[in-house]
């Protein structure tokens, strides 16, 4: 019994101990280049950190269909745009896809990009790990970059669901109708306690063995007294009382909530967005991937089709974005070997490394997975401010030996 | 005879326990989110496929109180039984511990149903008559009890400029990550129904199916409990 102790013990101790700690929704757990070659997030913005109860937290962004979309998950045809959180920690209140309302899924088609906005309310005081997300229906759900999102309990909002009917009344969707729906269930209940207590309270049950053994499946014993005449009138009242419940259950939903519509079921196409001009092609000959450094070198052919000069601005993939820092500062960079800036016309090969621990971090490229693949959006910018997304993909070069 | 109560208390509190628990799980088995989310309480699929999961276990027990005891409360039991695991898990896990209101979560009832299909045995002393009867009065009454709470579910509100169901305002608003909304499996129109009476075809045809229950519920008690009981019994 010491060593059986001793044993959980120890076996609690160790678990306790060496456990890691859980504090997402598993962002990185599907493979790497799955999640490189069907979503990509760009511009994910979330409208504050820190709310109360009540009070409005707005999710944006951009979630592109990649056309590097693997055939092995099937085509990409209906999406859903949703939250990953744990539980029911925010209402969903409002969602635009493409600035189109959309509270169910929304059919979707690759190369596609989707604006989205979703106004979330505070419901549940806490620090929460909030994402957006992209499900396709028959690959599964895509995560999107996260942010800590604190609800204070005393953050100076008060949460309440109200929510107004179409005739006018507004109610509690917390709480709507739990005390008739409550009373209904346990009034039937109460109704199959007495019956079944009628038939086991007064006489024997495990001792009836011995009697019903000795006769046919389809008696129910009357002539030695199991079932009595009695009982069969119980019954029937039983039987009667039960279906004047369900009667008078009908009446009341009749008067009370005459108008009633079946439950709907929302299917739309968003709007397309506006197509911008095609300015940038790129052909990417080569791509390195140096796992000890966590380095990703890519040559790349870039060409100006456009009328105005265009620069490369940063390279997203999954729910990363690698930003040229001869555009703009930021936590991932993208350094190319010659400039980036290509006039109308021009055509040059550039060299594109991201050096950034994040690789390993997020799993995206790794050697022992059947695909070593990086796929993305390539975005340029022309000197009128419009963007070109390229979508590329390119297979992997790793550096397997030292 | 003193004794032989006691037995009696210790087997119907024990029992309650199992009998709970293999009904929640066949019911969740087969019709899990139908049951679950309030928003996916509709008028076509839910009829079919809820009836048909919650009349096997009940069935199973119907044969076993009647072949061994003669007692016509084996859906009853079973029935008061998954309704009290439902109430307990529905609230204690779901509402407390994971915080989704009761008002998307409220669980179907099969009481009543169970009950006349109990009456229905008692009467006519026959599995096959209650089968087709009984299986058939048990879908119109679940349809019958749950559309009683559902109705106030069943409002129409604007909501994200669309009109929609409470139930579906609150399948929306209350966050469930890995439930994508195409998932749910709900009337969607179909050019197969008769004369536009989705619902009517529904108990129909939910009622055939629950006969089809009803006798994968006789083949367990049949040949899974009562059979190697019986078989253990004569060896002795």
């Amino acid at each position: 019994m010491p060593r059986l102790a001793f044993g959980v013990a120890l076996a609690v101790l160790l678990t306790i101990t060496t456990a890691g700690e859980v504090a997402a929704h598993g962002e990185r757990a599907q493979e790497g280049f799955l999640r490189m070659e069907t979503v990509a997030f760009s511009d994910v913005s979330f409208s504050t950190s820190t709310l109360g109860p009540g009070q409005n937290l707005t999710i944006s962004g951009n979630a592109t269909i990649l056309d590097s979309w693997p055939e092995t998950l099937g085509e990409p045809k209906v999406g859903y745009v949703n939250v990953e959180a744990p539980g029911p920690v925010m209402l969903m209140k409002d969602r635009t896809v493409n600035g189109m309302s959309a509270p169910d899924a929304i059919f979707i088609s690759k190369g596609q990009t989707y604006a989205f906005s979703m106004t979330l309310v505070g419901r549940e005081a806490g620090v929460w790990h909030i994402h957006p997300t992209f499900a396709i229906q028959g690959a599964g759900t895509l995560i999107g970059p996260g942010q800590w999102i604190t609800v204070e309990s005393g953050g100076g909002g008060t949460f309440n669901n109200s929510l107004q009917l179409l005739n006018g009344q507004t109610i509690n969707l917390e709480t709507y109708n739990l005390a008739q729906l409550t009373l209904w269930h346990w009034l039937g209940f109460l109704v199959a306690l007495v019956w079944i207590l009628y038939w086991i309270i007064p006489r024997p049950t495990v001792t009836r063995l011995a009697v019903t053994s000795q006769i046919p499946l389809n008696s129910d014993g009357h002539e030695i007294g199991l079932i009595t005449r009695r009982d069969q009138r119980v019954a029937v009242w039983f039987a009667i009382g039960t279906v004047l419940l369900l009667g008078a259950g009908w009446v009341y939903q009749q008067m009370y909530f005459p108008v009633k519509i079946p439950l709907q079921v929302i299917r739309l196409t968003p709007p397309a967005g506006q197509t911008p001009p095609r300015f940038a092609e790129v052909q990417v000959q080569r791509a390195d991937y140096d796992p000890a450094r966590s380095t990703l070198s890519m040559d790349v052919r870039a060409t100006n089709s456009g009328s105005a000069a265009m620069t490369l601005a940063s390279f997203t993939t999954s729910t990363l974005t690698f930003v040229n820092p001869a555009v703009a500062p930021a936590e991932h960079m993208l350094v190319a070997d010659l400039p980036a800036t290509l006039q109308p016309n021009e055509s040059r090969l550039l060299r594109l490394t991201m050096q950034d621990v994040v690789w390993t971090e997020e799993r995206l490229i790794e050697v022992d997975k059947p695909r070593i693949d990086i796929a993305g959006l390539l975005v340029f910018k022309n000197t009128e401010d419009v963007e070109d997304r390229v979508a590329v993909r390119s297979s992997v070069t790793p550096k397997l030996f030292p | 005879m003193y004794l032989d109560r006691k037995w009696d208390i210790v087997f119907w509190i024990t029992a309650a326990f199992f009998v709970g628990a293999a009904a929640d799980i066949t019911r969740l088995l087969f019709a899990g989110d139908w049951d679950f989310w309030v928003d996916w309480k509709d008028r076509q699929w839910w009829p079919i496929l809820t009836p048909f999961a919650t009349i096997i276990i009940p069935s199973a027990i119907q044969y076993i109180l009647w072949a061994v005891w003669r007692l016509p409360i084996g859906a009853s039991y079973t029935a008061a039984c998954l309704f009290l695991a439902s109430w307990v898990g529905r609230v204690y896990q779901w509402q407390d511990f994971v915080n989704y209101p009761l008002t998307l979560i409220w669980p179907a009832t099969v009481v009543p149903g169970a009950i006349l299909m109990d009456f229905i045995l008692l009467r006519t002393r026959s599995f096959v008559l209650t089968s087709i009867v009984g299986a058939m009065v048990w879908t119109l009454a679940f349809w019958v009890a749950n559309y009683i709470p559902l109705a106030a579910y069943l409002q129409p509100v604007q909501f994200m400029g669309h009109v929609l169901t409470v139930a579906d305002v609150a399948g929306i608003e209350y966050l469930r990550t890995q439930t994508p909304e195409y998932l749910r499996q709900v009337e969607n129109g179909t050019l197969r129904s008769f004369l536009d009476q989705t619902q009517y075809v529904s108990l129909v045809f939910g009622s055939t199916v629950a006969v089809g229950g009803y006798w994968i519920g006789q083949a367990l008690a049949r040949f899974i409990a009562l059979w190697p009981v019986g078989r253990g019994i004569k060896r002795l």
